[in-house]
């Protein structure tokens, strides 16, 4: 079975997630890994607002923090995060990459490294490209890409930067994403 | 390109061999990152920077501090930096001396943001402020303490966030100009600190892996920000053992946004946020 769901998002996906989050059982059985593009001014604040409408505890998470089931890990601002193969979180200030920081890209390809073909990643609403080369990354590792519709998203670049890149398990609207996670045991 | 565990061990080996450089307790998955880049960099593959590091001291020594990350800030997490100023800081002012460390000082953004602080407090004759990190190159920037004024602009809200306001009191505002401590010119694209503040501190070369005695002294207050988070547990520990030796009882230890301490060595700690006291 799954071992862990990684999310990426930007511009559009607030909203998404806060709404996948607050739809979560308190007791969901997975990690889950958020790598949410935020501005770089805003670095406060962001974390409390997805606790306060998610079912499962929000943490920014320190550097080789134990990733656990059943808690949301939330990318800090102006960090990358990475998953060590031991499954604890990295963190690192390194260079933005394709203007990101934290960077989507490398929060899935090294989550990817880590739990191979027992991870899920979801790309949603983003005005960028990042994401869809570790959606990839993923994929080949063995994962379960998914997608947000394209067609529900408020910024469609980045969902259909990663369809093209890769061919993906399932395109899920808001509520099909929140219906498969409930299924996961 | 993608590298495997083994190929960056043989990397790490080759680096030891031919130097005094020792990575292999860093955090495999930015070290993997780094020497990625720096392959691609050089448009050659992992034998070719074994060759040329072996044979080529210059290249060693360039290839060393590509390893090495140097984002830093002025006044990076401000939050921290008014832990500093109201409740860290203002403890030491009746001492005759304050000795700080900043180890793994980078280009030196914190150093400078240390001593202006500490010119605030009326504090910064009595500070004697050492700094240390492995990257020459980057000492070398922090003594000129000259940095792009477009890519830090932030710098500034920070600045005021820390410097001019008072999160305790909103009626409070202490309109210190920037010009009292650097000197912005757009056209040219430049943060210019001071000269009296470039005098004061007193920058090394030094490499935590190995340790030691770098400037024979105790410290009041150590900074270390956003570097044992490409270090591996076990050196983590080596560093805070480190650092607890050379602390006065009662001195802090200030650590990243996101970095923590962890096993035997923080029962010898007091934690508050980012800061830890030496018991």
């Amino acid at each position: 079975m799954y071992k862990a769901v990684v999310i990426g998002g930007s511009a559009g996906s607030f909203q998404v997630i806060t709404k996948i989050l607050s739809s979560l059982p308190k007791n969901f059985p997975l990690p889950v890994l958020l790598c949410l593009h935020r501005l770089k001014h805003v670095r406060s604040g962001f974390v409390e607002a997805l606790s306060i409408k998610s079912t499962i505890p929000i943490v920014e998470p320190y550097d080789k923090e134990t990733i656990k089931p059943g808690k949301g890990y939330l990318a800090p601002s102006n960090y990358h995060m990475y998953v060590e193969l031991n499954k604890r979180i990295a963190l690192s200030t390194e260079e933005p990459v394709n203007h990101s920081r934290p960077s989507i890209d490398l929060t899935f390809e090294t989550a990817a490294q880590a739990y191979r073909d027992k991870l899920i990643g979801i790309i949603l609403s983003g005005a960028n490209r990042d994401g869809a080369y570790g959606l990839k990354k993923l994929k080949h590792a063995g994962g379960l890409a998914i997608v947000q519709d394209p067609n529900e998203c408020q910024v469609k670049t980045m969902t259909e930067a990663s369809l093209k890149l890769t061919t993906v398990d399932h395109i899920f609207t808001t509520e099909q994403i929140i219906s498969f996670l409930l299924k996961l045991k | 390109m993608i590298l495997s565990d083994q190929e960056v061990q043989f990397f790490v080996n080759t680096i030891k061999n031919s130097s005094g450089y020792d990575f292999s307790e860093y955090s495999e998955k930015s070290l993997k990152r780094r020497l990625q880049k720096i392959l691609i960099d050089n448009n050659t593959d992992l034998l070719g920077i074994i060759n040329k590091v072996k044979t080529n001291k210059v290249f060693l020594e360039k290839t060393v501090k590509d390893i090495t990350v140097n984002t830093t800030e002025l006044f990076r997490d401000p939050q921290i930096w008014q832990t500093l100023k109201y409740r860290i800081l203002p403890k030491f002012s009746e001492n005759r001396n304050i000795n700080i460390w900043h180890a793994g000082c980078s280009t030196g953004q914190e150093v400078y943001s240390m001593m202006i602080l500490l010119n605030e407090l009326g504090l910064y004759d009595k500070a004697k402020v050492f700094a240390s990190d492995l990257n020459t190159d980057a000492l070398d920037a922090a003594k000129k303490g000259n940095y792009k004024y477009r890519f830090n602009i932030g710098y500034l809200d920070n600045f005021d966030k820390v410097i001019k306001e008072n999160p305790f009191n909103y009626e409070e505002y202490n309109d210190v100009p920037y010009s009292k401590y650097f000197k912005i010119d757009k056209v040219t694209d430049s943060i210019q600190m001071n000269d009296f503040l470039r005098q004061k501190p007193i920058f090394r070369q030094h490499d935590l892996v190995h340790g030691g005695d770098l400037y024979f002294a105790k410290f009041d207050l150590i900074l270390c920000r956003n570097v044992i988070i490409y270090f591996k547990y076990s050196l983590q520990n080596k560093v805070f053992k480190l650092f607890h030796e050379h602390l006065y009882t009662n001195g802090y230890l200030v650590l990243g946004m996101h970095e923590t301490m962890l096993g035997e060595i923080t029962s010898r700690f007091d934690k508050k946020g980012q800061a830890y006291r030496k018991k």
